[in-house]
């Protein structure tokens, strides 16, 4: 790992980092690279170490163990001031008592460029974020979106090697925070910005990002494209953090059966059981769960009754208790497909395909 | 889907007077909520303020103001209020800005009691503290006993009945007023400011220059205001730590009414002292304010 690292270069290398207040180890021997131009993100829940870890990046915190790089230089023990990076912080953290163009100079003037290169990359800033007639504005004077917008324009106009984006969107709305990951996403696709993003929104780092790393108690638990992390998740934690989904713990009884905790047996394709050593952990996302009509056939089927329903709009979750009751199914149906709301109780039979289950060790 | 419609409540309509009761009646019951403080002021300051105001223009108008303005030894003792007055605050602010800044940072418990080191001298009553500092100050006070013990000096350095024992006592008394406000202040400050700063590639004292400084000048504006405010109508501890060797208003003014019995003139010193606490404030408001426009 660390050898391909090297080999690959990327702009901002994460090597053996380790950080422990007291006896808690917030960042456990994390490895990383953030590729040339990549948008690589950081998930997790509260107390993962993923704040922990950017924080280390910045240099707002050092680390007990390891090495931060970039672009090959050692900034490990560098103050931030010296690592050329560009931070956008959780509430922004404007200066309230400079202009938009006061704020977003900031990093250029610290870098003692001249006022006339200054005031042009200034403007250029702005307009890059659609803000080209607020630079003479209080802070106070924007909208939460537009404060978010100069903060992003301080973040690059000096042209950092890195940008870390810590929770940027948290104190914004639904709509406009939808809309400002895609223009954010815009934006550092456009510039080619290498870029550290922090959330916790596992919807949010689907959009962001070119590659995430899912973070469980101070380690990557995964890492990988979105697409990756939502297909295929290494483990039962991830599996539970990236969007909605059924888990079984199922045990391997052979011949390509497992049965279920309930006591259920289904057969699986070897591909699923793998080794066969231990017990597995099964996902199934809930919009694979179909609805079988008379003569519908599918590789697991039950009969079974609706016990609970969540509206969702154009959309509708229903959980589904076997008559048996050794399964529990979570399906996600569009209104179309059953033609109306179903309402508890009501009687159905249901099935998925066996290949379209995923599975991983349990532990 | 039907989109949701939101249908204007409408008010109901009153008579023009219920309007403007209505309109008047969160004024007039927060007035009548300030009502016995208003009342007290009132009586127990304006109309005394205006009397003595009302005094000094007595008898042949103006000749009081005259003397008081144009008098040598007058408009010296005026220019040296203000500057004592300019001195303490300036050294309760750069005596408090530390101070101040190390209990904004402090966890909550050492903060605390912080604070109630600042606040037991501050509870404690002027006259104490005046007279402690005669203790401490005087030649063979505490402070020259030490150090002619120690054989750093020969001989007592002159501490009390000067300018030094004036300006220490006051300072002295007047530090909580700045540490205060200060505090305030400093406590609100975002961290992330800071950290913003530093990640944008300020130094540690362009950080504090930038940054820092500005936005503690509204606490700066005001704990200055209040030291500079009350070190100009000072009377006890110049009085007593200055050894009738430093004049300040407040004093000469007690001089005129004790030795003189006159009146007038004492209410026109007032006035003039009155005019230059309420000048030096709006300057001040004046001078700060426009750095900070975003508070």
């Amino acid at each position: 790992m660390r050898a391909m690292a090297s080999l690959d270069a990327g702009t901002l290398e994460v090597v053996g980092v380790t950080r422990r207040f007291g006896t808690v180890t917030a960042v456990a021997g994390v490895d990383l690279t953030v590729r040339r131009g990549e948008m690589l993100t950081l998930l997790g829940p509260s107390g993962s170490g993923k704040t922990t870890l950017l924080k280390i990046v910045a240099g707002f915190e050092t680390p007990d163990e390891g090495a931060v790089r970039i672009d090959g230089r050692d900034i490990t023990m560098a103050p931030p001031a010296k690592r050329d990076i560009g931070m956008v912080f959780q509430n922004y953290a404007l200066f309230p008592h400079m202009t938009v163009a006061e704020n977003v100079a900031f990093p250029l003037a610290m870098r003692r460029v001249p006022r006339e290169e200054r005031e042009r990359r200034v403007r250029e800033a702005l307009k890059l974020v659609d803000l080209p007639t607020h630079g003479d504005r209080l802070p106070r004077q924007l909208s939460g979106g537009q404060q978010q917008r100069v903060a992003l324009a301080r973040a690059i106009v000096f042209d950092p090697q890195l940008l870390l984006l810590d929770e940027p969107f948290g104190a914004l709305d639904r709509q406009l925070r939808e809309q400002m990951q895609l223009e954010v996403r815009r934006l550092q696709q456009r510039l080619e910005l290498t870029a550290l993003f922090v959330t916790h929104d596992q919807e949010e780092a689907l959009v962001m990002s070119d590659r995430i790393a899912v973070m469980e108690q101070g380690r990557i638990a995964q890492l990988g494209s979105p697409e990756e992390i939502y297909r295929s998740p290494a483990s039962r934690f991830v599996a539970g953090f990236i969007g909605e989904s059924n888990l079984y713990r199922a045990r391997p009884i052979g011949d390509g059966v497992v049965e279920l905790e309930g006591g259920l047996r289904i057969p699986l394709p070897p591909r699923l059981i793998g080794s066969g050593h231990g017990d597995l952990g099964l996902m199934l996302r809930p919009e694979r769960v179909r609805s079988l009509g008379p003569g519908d056939t599918a590789d697991i089927a039950f009969d079974g009754a609706i016990e609970e329903v969540v509206y969702l709009g154009e959309t509708i979750k229903y959980r589904i208790k076997s008559d048996d009751g050794q399964i529990s199914v979570l399906a996600r149906w569009p209104l179309h497909e059953v033609g109306r709301i179903l309402s508890p109780g009501h009687r159905v039979r249901v099935g998925w395909r066996s290949a379209d289950m995923h599975s991983f060790p349990w532990s | 889907m039907s989109t949701p419609t939101t249908i204007p409540i409408e008010r109901p309509t009153s008579l023009p007077g219920g309007r403007l009761w209505r309109r008047h009646r969160d004024a007039l019951s927060s007035l009548a909520v300030a009502g016995p403080a208003l009342l007290f002021l009132l009586v127990f300051y304006l109309i005394p303020v205006v009397m003595l105001l009302a005094q000094s223009v007595e008898g042949e108008a103006l000749v009081h103001y005259r003397k008081a303005l144009t008098d040598g030894l007058y408009v010296r003792v005026l220019l040296d209020t203000l500057l004592i007055a300019a001195w303490v605050s300036l050294l309760c602010l750069v005596l408090a800005y530390p101070v101040a800044y190390t209990l904004s940072i402090l966890p909550p418990t050492w903060s605390a009691v912080g604070i109630a080191f600042i606040l037991l001298p501050f509870w404690t009553s002027v006259l104490v503290r005046t007279y402690g500092w005669m203790v401490l100050l005087g030649r063979n006070g505490l402070i020259n006993r030490m150090l002619t013990d120690l054989g750093w000096i020969d001989a007592p350095l002159p501490l009390l009945n000067n300018m030094i024992g004036v300006l220490i006592g006051m300072t002295h008394v007047l530090l909580p007023y700045m540490v205060f406000p200060l505090y305030a202040v400093m406590r609100r400050i975002d961290p992330n400011l800071l950290a913003a700063a530093r990640g944008l590639g300020a130094s540690g004292w362009h950080v504090f220059l930038r940054v820092y400084l500005p936005l503690t000048l509204p606490g700066v504006l005001a704990g200055t205001t209040l030291v500079f405010v009350l070190a100009i109508g000072f009377f006890i501890t110049p009085a007593l730590l200055g050894g009738g060797k430093v004049h300040m208003m407040a004093v000469l003014i007690e001089q005129q009414v004790r030795m003189f019995l006159n009146w007038g003139f004492a209410a026109a010193l007032s006035a003039v002292l009155l005019g230059a606490t309420l000048l030096t404030y709006v300057g001040l408001r004046r001078l700060l304010r426009g750095n900070m426009q975003w508070s």
